[in-house]
């Protein structure tokens, strides 16, 4: 079977493919087959790995155009995913530049995660001398984003960064922002949640591929949603990311029960905002929207109840 | 195949997606489909809510859900993004937090017991091919589709859970099995990036607008999607992404159901695809 592979030597990229025999890698990671091939055929060949136990995050790569940790992937489950294919087109991680064949360049990745501030400030009662204490309830709150390896898999297949990264940030930078607010040891959460705001924390575009591909099974996009809303609740919540958020929910528990169009394009903008004024016109021009819907719409039937019971449940995470 | 659903159509069906309800209304019937609305159905929360309150968002699906329960029958929906919100709550429910929610459904005297399974139109045409196959009666042979996913209607896997997420085969066994032909498609699992389109407007229109000319590229007649946010998207915001790469490619883009809908011979007015913003009618 073939490998093609993506390869760069500093100056040009190119296809290379290598043959191996499938009987060869059955029993093989992806990263073993990198080995062999290197080992075997073209000893050029370069790639980043080391601890072959899915916990230095050093081998992520794209498989067919999804990234992957390569020691982490075995051939049987690749053939598995792909049904039985005879190619695999291995490429370096996207949205990463590359450096070399399927080494990329880390440093603006790391540069964006020291924005967020990911080491521990400590509240002002601990000290070197006592230490900093937690209890497990507390460490199993932020244990799922302690296992983030930085392996980038899930800064490759998101969609936002790839559409333009200037206004945005990796998605394990954001799990990093989480982790440091939420650590019960933590001076302020504001420290590691305003870099976020500041740094694209609304952009996320919810395409979901950052929690669908994590090697750990980590969501980023669940851990943006909850920035989002703890930066709300500090009292970050001006901008249209906001605005736009507020709207959905004002429209569930304030108004119909129901979202609508017209009035979520008002509440995010307001009315003098061109191109969204343009789509509510749109909308209405191909009989889709009914514009007496502004004020107010067709409540559902048990609103009230659907009210109780969201106050019902405020009250009792309150207390 | 399961022939009655508590149906469940989201938001946008309502109003800016008022088509992907009548070509679903009309498909039902002549597959044998029963769709009941579940009366009183709230907003899923949209993938948006929970940024603001995921307390509230979780309780507003529970009574989604039980309202569905009620009417012992499972649940379908045709906008993925209402299936992700659904399938997260009751995963939710299901593993710890039924009893929790059930304290605050009481205030309005319902209870979520978890009895039904939440599905897509995608998913139910795919597991029943063969008899959707039978009911062609105007094989769609001359039309050249691209089919767009949509972000919600495989991923994250482990919460949709149907077909692998990276080589998901469901949507074109649905598309081939009406007779038309699947072109390549190099953004079939893009992001249309229709949730941000608000406060990342830029990044989203380049999105929109690479999808399009993708499809363009391929000599795909039409794109289709499961999804009808990201029909919205990809319809009415073509004209301004394309604008903004200066590209002048315009592709119709339809539902799921309009497509299911023409291959049944079914009228392109009844369909509603005089509302798609995008001229459909070289297709109908």
């Amino acid at each position: 079977m073939k490998f093609i592979i993506e390869r760069f030597d500093g100056k040009k990229s190119y296809e290379q493919t290598y043959t191996v025999e499938k009987k060869d890698i059955e029993a093989l990671t992806l990263l073993s087959v990198l080995l062999l091939i290197k080992q075997t055929q073209d000893v050029t060949l370069n790639f980043t790995a080391s601890c072959r136990c899915a916990i230095c995050g050093a081998c992520g790569v794209r498989v067919n155009g999804h990234a992957y940790i390569a020691c982490d992937s075995k051939m049987t489950e690749l053939f598995e995913e792909y049904k039985d294919t005879d190619t695999f087109r291995i490429a370096p991680l996207a949205n990463f530049k590359v450096i070399s064949d399927l080494v990329v360049d880390w440093e603006p990745a790391m540069e964006n995660l020291r924005k967020i501030k990911p080491a521990l400030v400590a509240k002002s009662e601990f000290s070197v001398k006592e230490g900093c204490r937690q209890n497990q309830e507390e460490f199993d709150r932020i244990i799922k984003q302690w296992d983030c390896i930085l392996c980038g898999v899930c800064a490759s297949e998101c969609n936002k960064l790839s559409a333009d990264n200037s206004d945005y940030m990796e998605p394990f930078v954001f799990t990093h922002a989480w982790r440091a607010a939420n650590d019960s040891r933590s001076k302020d959460p504001m420290i590691h949640v305003k870099p976020s705001v500041t740094n694209g924390l609304w952009n996320c575009v919810h395409c979901q591929e950052c929690a669908n591909r994590c090697p750990k099974h980590i969501s980023s996009a669940d851990d943006i949603a909850s920035l989002r809303a703890l930066a709300m609740r500090k009292g970050l919540n001006s901008g249209v990311g906001p605005a736009h958020a507020k709207s959905f929910y004002t429209d569930l528990v304030e108004d119909s029960g129901r979202l609508n169009e017209i009035r979520l394009a008002l509440r995010t903008e307001g009315v003098s905002t061109a191109l969204r004024a343009g789509t509510a016109i749109t909308l209405m021009g191909a009989g889709k929207m009914n514009p007496l819907e502004i004020f107010g719409g067709h409540t559902i039937e048990g609103h009230k109840d659907l009210v109780k019971m969201i106050e019902a449940a405020h009250a009792a995470n309150k207390e | 195949m399961q022939k009655e659903f508590a149906f469940f159509p989201g938001c946008v069906l309502t109003q800016a997606a008022i088509e992907a309800k009548m070509s679903i209304e009309a498909i039902a019937p002549i597959l044998g489909i029963t769709l009941k609305e579940i009366n009183g159905w709230s907003c899923c929360g949209a993938s948006q809510a929970q940024d603001v309150d995921p307390l509230a968002t979780l309780v507003a699906n529970a009574r989604n859900l039980a309202l569905a329960e009620k009417m012992n029958l499972p649940v379908l929906t045709t906008c993925s993004t209402c299936l992700l919100m659904l399938r997260r709550a009751k995963a939710q429910l299901d593993n710890g937090q039924k009893e929790r929610i059930n304290t605050f459904l009481a205030k309005g005297n319902m209870n979520y017991q978890g009895t039904s399974e939440v599905t897509s139109l995608l998913w139910l045409l795919a597991q029943n091919v063969e008899e959707i196959k039978a009911k062609v009666k105007k094989p769609l042979s001359n039309l050249k589709v691209a089919v767009f996913y949509g972000c919600h209607s495989v991923r994250p896997e482990k919460d949709l859970g149907f077909e692998s997420s990276v080589n998901p085969t469901s949507f074109e066994t649905v598309v081939k099995a009406l007779g038309a032909q699947v072109v390549p498609f190099e953004k079939r699992l893009d992001c249309c990036g229709f949730h941000a389109v608000y406060p990342a407007e830029k990044s989203v229109m380049k999105m929109t607008s690479g999808i399009v000319n993708s499809a363009a590229k391929s000599e795909a007649h039409c794109v289709v999607t499961p999804c009808p946010l990201c029909q919205m998207q990809l319809d009415i915001y073509q004209a301004d992404a394309q604008d903004t790469t200066k590209s002048k490619a315009r592709v119709p883009i339809l539902h799921l159901s309009q497509l299911v809908g023409l291959a049944l011979g079914i009228p392109a007015k009844k369909l509603g695809l005089d509302y798609n913003v995008i001229d459909t009618s070289k297709l109908g």
